[in-house]
């Protein structure tokens, strides 16, 4: 079991590794002179040269490379061409909103949406599992940033029942920062819902076949525990795998979901720094949250044993 | 039959009655309608979008880019079908021509990365020391969330619908990667492959004759829900502003422009939303539907 | 009164080409602590008639009519509630696939528990204390231990005795053993068939067995049900059917059966197979269900479907030619 651990999280270095590499890359692989795409087409050769400097860009590429992973494994992502600010501080500053927003809607999207499939799957067939399936499909056609709109207009400007936009930090109060939170999260969570509805229905569906679920059946159990303890224990596994693969989503959602809720967090960062062309501000904010997402899964392939007693290490 | 007509010393059994009403077997358009109706409505749908994108110069008199700065943000009315923006431009023709972007982005998406990842998912599958070397590259891109990779790609290059395309498609080049691998890899299991590699056919000839036929099923499947993402994507790209340069009207332009009136003039960013929501849904009703007729047990699945 | 009456059980099954009948008009009946065997080939219906008697099949797609009757009361008739009480409690059942019939993720211990504490309101403790009673009752050794295990731990004769548990945890009035030492090794087909009959004698259950395996028939039933494409063809005191059966079908059955020694005295008979396949269940058969593949089949047969009758006591068919004797014993 430790043993597995270790193997496990040593695998996921070179994966980290190929990451950084290619994040680092991203640079290079445009066409012309890197520091000349940073600088944006309004730059004086001033400014080009400066960036030049600035990139080391007279020393070899691996040489490059080895430099700048040894500054963000110090914690150094470098500075900020727009603001001088360090990346790394400019992170901080802006983490608590998209850390919140995020955590937020994974609590929200996996309480409403294994429920959802669960019934789904128990009901299969009947309108309860077609209106749960029509609400998937849709949550993956309708833009995250739709989404947003629709129910800001409505529960915002039309009902008036929650704030439209901003961000309260959580110090100042449960409920102000929640408030603020609800219709982002919502937004931000329909795709994520639809994902997490759609495999625990299908998972559930496998389940329900099993033979065990007919001795359960066999045994008097009523509906709720055969659903949720002898079906939905054995559904775990596909079930957390998917939420943990959906964060994808959730990341590239923040960015949007930010920018319509007028949210200070890291996805606006990015939005902004895309807009200026801050490239070590990209390149920070990128390589965080692929870490994040390469280490949430991680955290899910060794929750697995306690699902499924039969995972072995 | 009555017991009249039977021989002495036979006894019939009571005949059963049936407890359910008789089943019946529809065939034709209407049987295929009933059976899939997620194809029907979604082809449908796509048929009328790309109706409308091809069409769109017939469908619409004005200019989509056409500027009238004294007849801005306007309602919708007789005059403005969907409104005017603030530089008064129609944004009823700017959604149908904003519909030729988006297909366009979609469908190219959709082909090269299909072509692309069958293409690196055969390598993989076929050649065992690469393998490792291009699923560990795989991993790492799949590892950055898509959308964060493709804005990444964008912040680089000049915003064109060309590099929106190339953009979305290297984000989306890995997950057909592996599951071009994954069939090969468990086709290369099967016993008529190896029996077709004993007897000695060349691997160009197995690939051709076993592999690609039974790749293709998936293959589609996926690269419609590619396609339905890449529209998403497109819009998302276009919207925060690294994506579609902004002369050319697409929807995530059009919502983008819209973006800091959508309080008071919420229509600017309702319709092309509406459409983009449409196209979408099709593409992944049709996706759910060809996935339920072509593999069933991959619907099993999802 | 019987504990158990089924008359006139239809299962119906809709499918997207056509209604399949699995069971067609089947009537039975099984005495408090009596053991009655229901044979035939598989998909003939037996496991949908044991599934329907505790209401264990999906409606829809399936529909059940008819009536059954447990101690007097319409089984069909009762409420999902009721049904929950009865199903574990005074009826239980064992299933064909031990290796799959038990929850992966759930203890042995728990599993076992789970029906005292929900039919007899035990507390979790003392569940689990009856628990290891019960698989010490069945015979697995280190009880204590093996109640925190999980099924993937245990052999399938092990899984086999834990489902065995389980059904008698509760002292039920009727088993229904579907199958149950198919899938298990030979000598420990012999084991779980011996602890069967002991419990039995112990827990003083009812036992519907449900087989194909007339060996075990001969071994543990005391009457013997045979069944054909959804109906009962036959039904008699289990020496009266190995001695005398009265319909074509059963005589095919015996047939195929291996007779120990036959190939060591030198005859060379083959096994007798019956030629055909059952017919599909979403026809209607307007004759008899078996004169497809019936070596003494005649216009009658397949034009009119012979009624069950009383051949000689308690030993009943339906045949057209069953009557007359010897007509059969070609």
């Amino acid at each position: 079991m430790f043993a597995y651990i270790v193997r496990r999280v040593l695998a996921t270095i070179p994966v980290m590794a190929i990451v950084a590499l290619f994040v680092f890359s991203l640079l290079y692989i445009a066409p012309g002179d890197p520091a000349a795409v940073i600088a944006g087409d309004q730059a004086t050769p001033d400014d080009v040269e400066r960036i030049r400097a600035s990139l080391g860009l007279d020393r070899p590429y691996l040489v490059r490379f080895g430099a700048w992973v040894w500054d963000i494994l110090r914690g150094d992502l470098g500075v900020s061409i727009f603001t001088n600010l360090p990346v790394s501080t400019m992170i901080q500053q802006r983490i608590e909103p998209t850390l919140s927003l995020m955590i937020v809607t994974l609590i929200l999207a996996v309480s409403i949406a294994v429920p959802m499939g669960v019934v789904a799957a128990w009901r299969q067939g009947t309108w309860i599992d077609r209106a749960v399936m029509g609400f998937a499909v849709l949550g993956f056609s309708v833009p995250v940033f739709v989404v947003g709109y629709v129910l800001a207009y409505f529960f915002a400007l039309e009902w008036d029942l929650l704030p439209v936009q901003g961000y309260t930090p959580f110090a100042r109060g449960f409920w102000p920062w929640l408030e603020n939170l609800i219709l982002p999260s919502i937004a931000l969570g329909s795709v994520y819902i639809a994902l997490i509805a759609r495999i625990t229905r299908a998972t559930m569906l496998e389940v329900l076949q099993q033979d065990y679920i007919r001795t359960a059946r066999a045994k008097g159990l009523n509906q709720s525990g055969i659903l949720f303890l002898h079906a939905l224990k054995n559904a775990a596994v596909p079930i957390i795998t998917v939420i943990g693969i959906g964060i994808a989503l959730l990341i590239g959602g923040a960015v949007v979901t930010e920018s319509v809720f007028a949210i200070p967090g890291l996805g606006r960062l990015t939005v902004d720094a895309i807009l200026r062309r801050d490239y070590p501000v990209i390149q920070g904010v990128v390589l965080l949250f692929s870490f994040v997402y390469v280490l949430v899964n991680l955290a899910i392939d060794l929750a697995y044993t306690l699902f499924d007693p039969r995972i072995r290490y | 039959m009555s017991t009249t007509t039977l021989p002495p010393g036979v006894n019939a059994a009571v005949p059963m009655q049936d407890i359910m009403p008789p089943v019946r077997a529809r065939g034709g358009l209407f049987g295929f309608i009933r059976r899939n109706p997620t194809i029907a409505i979604g082809g449908l749908l796509v048929f009328l979008m790309v109706f409308i994108a091809v069409f769109a110069p017939f469908l619409t008199s004005k200019d989509p880019t056409a500027l009238a700065p004294a007849l801005r943000t306007r309602e919708p009315s007789a005059q403005f079908w969907f409104g005017s923006d603030m530089l008064g431009r129609d944004i009823y023709s700017r959604v149908l021509y904003g519909a030729r972007v988006s297909l366009t982005v979609g469908f190219a998406v959709a082909i090269c990365a299909s072509a692309i990842g069958l293409f690196i998912g055969l390598i993989s599958g076929f050649i065992r020391v690469a393998d490792s070397i291009i699923m560990r590259i795989m991993d790492g891109m799949m590892s950055i969330p898509s959308i964060l990779l493709a804005i990444a790609l964008m912040a680089l290059t000049r915003g064109s619908v060309g590099n929106v395309v190339l953009a979305i498609t290297i984000a989306e080049i890995p997950r057909v990667s592996r599951l071009v691998r994954g069939v090969v890899l468990s086709l290369r299991e099967q016993p008529y492959v190896d029996a077709a590699v004993a007897s000695g056919t060349r691997t160009p000839m197995i690939i051709i004759r076993h592999i690609l036929p039974n790749t293709l099923a998936p293959l589609t499947v996926q690269a419609t829900y590619i396609c339905a993402s890449a529209m998403i994507t497109e819009a998302i790209l276009s919207f925060i502003g690294a994506g579609t340069p902004p002369i050319i009207p697409s929807w995530g332009n059009i919502m983008a422009e819209g973006r800091a009136l959508w309080q008071v003039k919420p229509y600017i960013v309702f319709f092309p939303a509406l459409f983009l929501s449409i196209t979408v849904l099709a593409v992944n009703l049709l996706g759910d539907g060809l996935r339920d007729a072509l593999d069933p047990r991959m619907a099993k699945r999802l | 009164m019987a504990l158990l009456e089924v008359d006139a059980l239809q299962t119906h099954f809709r499918t997207p080409d056509g209604i399949n009948r699995a069971v067609d008009g089947v009537s039975f009946h099984v005495n408090a602590g009596e053991t009655l065997a229901i044979v035939g080939e598989s998909g003939c219906g037996k496991s949908v008639t044991a599934m329907s008697i505790l209401r264990l099949i999906p409606e829809p797609p399936g529909k059940i009519a008819g009536a059954i009757r447990f101690n007097g009361k319409n089984l069909l008739e009762a409420s999902d509630k009721e049904m929950r009480a009865i199903r574990g409690n005074e009826i239980s059942m064992i299933f064909q696939e031990p290796m799959t019939s038990l929850n992966p993720v759930l203890t042995v211990g728990r599993q076992i528990g789970e029906t005292l504490r929900l039919h007899q309101g035990m507390s979790a403790q003392a569940a689990e204390d009856r628990a290891v009673e019960m698989l010490n009752l069945v015979g697995i050794p280190e009880a204590k231990r093996r109640v925190k295990e999980y099924p993937h731990q245990l052999s399938g004769g092990m899984r086999q005795r834990v489902m065995i548990a389980i059904a008698l945890a509760c002292n039920p009035k009727l088993l229904i053993a579907d199958e149950p030492t198919t899938a298990l090794d030979v000598t420990i087909q012999a084991q779980i068939l011996d602890l069967m009959r002991d419990l039995k004698h112990r827990v003083g259950a009812a036992i519907v067995l449900i087989t194909h395996d007339l060996g075990v028939v001969a071994e543990v039933a005391e009457r013997v049900v045979v069944m054909y494409a959804g109906r009962k063809v036959e039904e008699a005191p289990v020496h009266a059917l190995f001695n005398k059966p009265r319909h074509p079908y059963t005589q095919g059955l015996l047939g195929s059966v291996p007779k120990l020694g036959s190939s060591l005295t030198g005859e060379a008979t083959r096994l007798a197979e019956i030629p055909g396949l059952v017919p599909s269940l979403k026809q209607k058969i307007p004759g008899c269900v078996f004169a497809s593949r019936c070596a003494h089949a005649t216009d009658l047969c397949t034009a009119v479907a012979p009624a069950l009758e009383e051949k000689a006591p308690g030993h009943v068919a339906a045949c057209h030619y069953a009557l007359r004797e010897g007509a059969l014993a070609a």
